[in-house]
């Protein structure tokens, strides 16, 4: 799928931007804090819902103003979506596929699919273990609109049960030992979606450590091997299956049940899982290179594209933001060789760029102070 | 500083609390009742304190009545071996609408919610344990609302029936009546697979 153009208005530092995209490579370029990763912020925001800098949307308006409106046009292997998003200062956004608003958030997964590369994205590799799990979240999310109700209804569940702990820690056995008859029925709330969260990061993962190893081979020329790994918050005897994780969370919850009751919080399930990843055999967290760690996450990024082509049946748009430029050249060819057929957008404060790249279907675009001015091919 | 005399910022303030209701429509409703004839205000104010007074609970079911035992408890014609049991009087109302339900009602008030304090005790379900004379009620039918809290309260009810020999049910959730199955979405029509039967 492709984006073909966008209409914005009022966002971040632009009154009104409307451009159109090649197919293949869109390079936008410009000083620092010009607006470039704005742009790529507002596609990213009509793909997750999203955007990935804020949760809070009254930051993505211009200065002084109330209203922003985004507009994407999506040419997809099935059909052309327009999605378009609506915020109005101290109301929820709302957004439209073809011209319907949509009831939940979660209607709109799918509808554009998206990698982002950002130096942001270095934590997945540097911090703690909800880095990674929001990476793979977003991943599956984006294939699995289930997958999205599921972590929505898991955190409602987990939220109600880590209340409940909390209440039977302070009443300690007192009056309300019936609250405790109710805990059984949050442990089988918790461990049925929850078991369906971890089948499906327990299948990514799978995946994922099978495509990065490839990936990262070439991107290393062969020096580095990596590993991807699964590390749930319980033990998990048998095969994973959805069954199996179930009976395994219910066993873990009910021998650990005093445990969880004197701490008053949950102690299992999705929310403390982690994914060790390893390079050379070693944790590349701990141990790796600064220059490891980023080509990690490189291979992380360009295993997402991969997974996503095969499980959506088409390939998602990528968009690089500040990261290209930073890789030697090595990796830029063989980044230029992975994305043959994958729409792109790099943004770069450096034109030269574009003479690495195949000039064939590349738009340039110049920004300076919230306007953009595309340059023409005078060849 | 305010815009309004005191009585009618205090009534905006009234209405302001109905559920629904935001502030510019509150201001219409008030400026509404100021501008009707004396009789029809009194009327309203009227009809709302009758019905404060008159309407209360069902000592058997829980339903809203101005009779107690309520119209339903008290009807020759329901059949007294099911009882439907819903969150609030308003899902009665729901139900009474198909004239599919000839049974009898218990209305819990309210679902079991840890977040905003509610466990078991806090609403009606030890009333409705004590309604089960024995043989005379053959099935539950449990109609809490299909969300988190509404399936945790219907667990909770079914694992205390279970000792007790009666049959439990649970209303079945899925696509709507009328709807396309394009539009349904995905947590929907999973549940309406899972719910499926023979035919």
């Amino acid at each position: 799928m492709h984006i073909k153009e966008i209409k914005a208005v009022n966002f971040r530092n632009y009154s009104k931007l409307e451009l159109s995209f090649s197919k293949d490579y869109n390079i936008i370029y410009g000083k620092n804090a010009q607006g470039k990763t704005n742009i790529i912020e507002a596609l990213f925001l009509c793909s997750s819902g999203r955007s990935h800098r804020t949760k809070r949307d009254e930051e993505l308006l211009k200065f002084d103003e109330e209203n922003y409106y985004i507009k994407l046009v999506v040419d997809r292997r099935d059909m052309e979506k327009t999605i378009e998003i609506f915020y109005r200062l101290g109301e929820r956004k709302r957004i439209k596929i073809n011209d319907v608003y949509i009831k939940k958030n979660g209607e709109l997964m799918g509808q554009l699919n998206t990698v982002l590369f950002s130096p942001e994205h270095m934590s997945i590799i540097k911090e703690g273990p909800s880095e990674r799990r929001r990476f793979v979240d977003i991943a599956i999310s984006q294939v699995k609109p289930a997958y999205f109700y599921d972590l929505q209804e898991y955190s409602r569940v987990l939220s109600q049960r880590n209340h409940l702990l909390k209440e039977l820690k302070r009443e300690n056995g007192g009056k309300k030992m019936k609250l405790k008859d109710t805990l059984e029925i949050w442990n089988e709330k918790l461990a049925e979606t929850g078991s369906r969260i971890m089948y499906e990061r327990h299948q990514y993962i799978k995946r994922l450590n099978l495509i990065a190893k490839e990936n990262h081979k070439k991107l290393t020329g062969g020096r580095e091997e990596i590993e991807i790994m699964y590390v749930p918050s319980f033990y998990q005897a048998g095969l994973p299956s959805v069954e199996n994780i179930k009976v395994n969370f219910l066993k873990s919850v009910e021998r650990d049940e005093e445990k969880e009751l004197s701490a008053g919080v949950t102690l299992y399930g999705p929310q403390r899982d982690d994914i060790k990843i390893k390079v050379n055999n070693k944790n590349v967290r701990i141990y790796g290179s600064q220059g490891q760690q980023r080509t990690s996450v490189l291979t992380l990024k360009l295993s997402e594209i991969n997974i996503l082509r095969e499980l959506a049946g088409e390939n998602p748009v990528l968009l690089l933001d500040d990261v290209f430029s930073e890789l030697d050249s090595v990796r830029q060819e063989y980044i230029i060789e992975c994305i043959k057929d994958v729409q792109t957008f790099i943004t770069s404060t450096d034109r030269s760029i574009y003479e690495r790249i195949s000039k064939n279907n590349a738009n340039i675009y110049y920004v300076e102070n919230g306007r953009v001015i595309r340059e023409e091919d005078d060849e | 500083m305010s815009y309004f005399v005191t009585p009618i910022a205090k009534l905006i303030e009234e209405f302001e609390k109905l559920p629904g209701i935001g502030p510019k429509s509150a201001q219409r409703l008030a400026f509404y009742v100021v501008n009707l004839p004396p009789e029809k205000a009194l009327k309203l104010a009227n009809a709302i304190k009758e019905a404060k007074e008159k309407v209360k609970y069902c000592s058997v079911c829980g339903n809203l009545t101005d009779k107690d035992p309520c119209m339903v408890c008290n009807s020759e014609n329901r059949d007294r071996s099911v009882i439907c049991v819903v969150e609030n009087p308003r899902d009665i109302v729901a139900m009474e609408k198909t004239r599919e339900f000839k049974g009898l009602y218990h209305v819990l008030h309210g679902a079991i919610s840890p977040m905003e304090g509610i466990g078991p005790e806090d609403i009606k379900i030890k009333e409705l344990l004590s309604r089960l004379q024995p043989g005379e009620v053959k099935e539950i039918i449990i109609a809490t609302n299909p969300n988190i809290e509404g399936e945790a309260t219907a667990m909770y009810i079914a694992k205390l029936l279970k000792p007790l020999g009666i049959k439990t049910t649970r209303i079945a959730h899925g696509i709507p009546v009328g709807g396309d199955l394009e539009y349904a979405d995905e947590v929907t029509l999973a549940k309406a697979l899972q719910g499926r039967r023979e035919i």
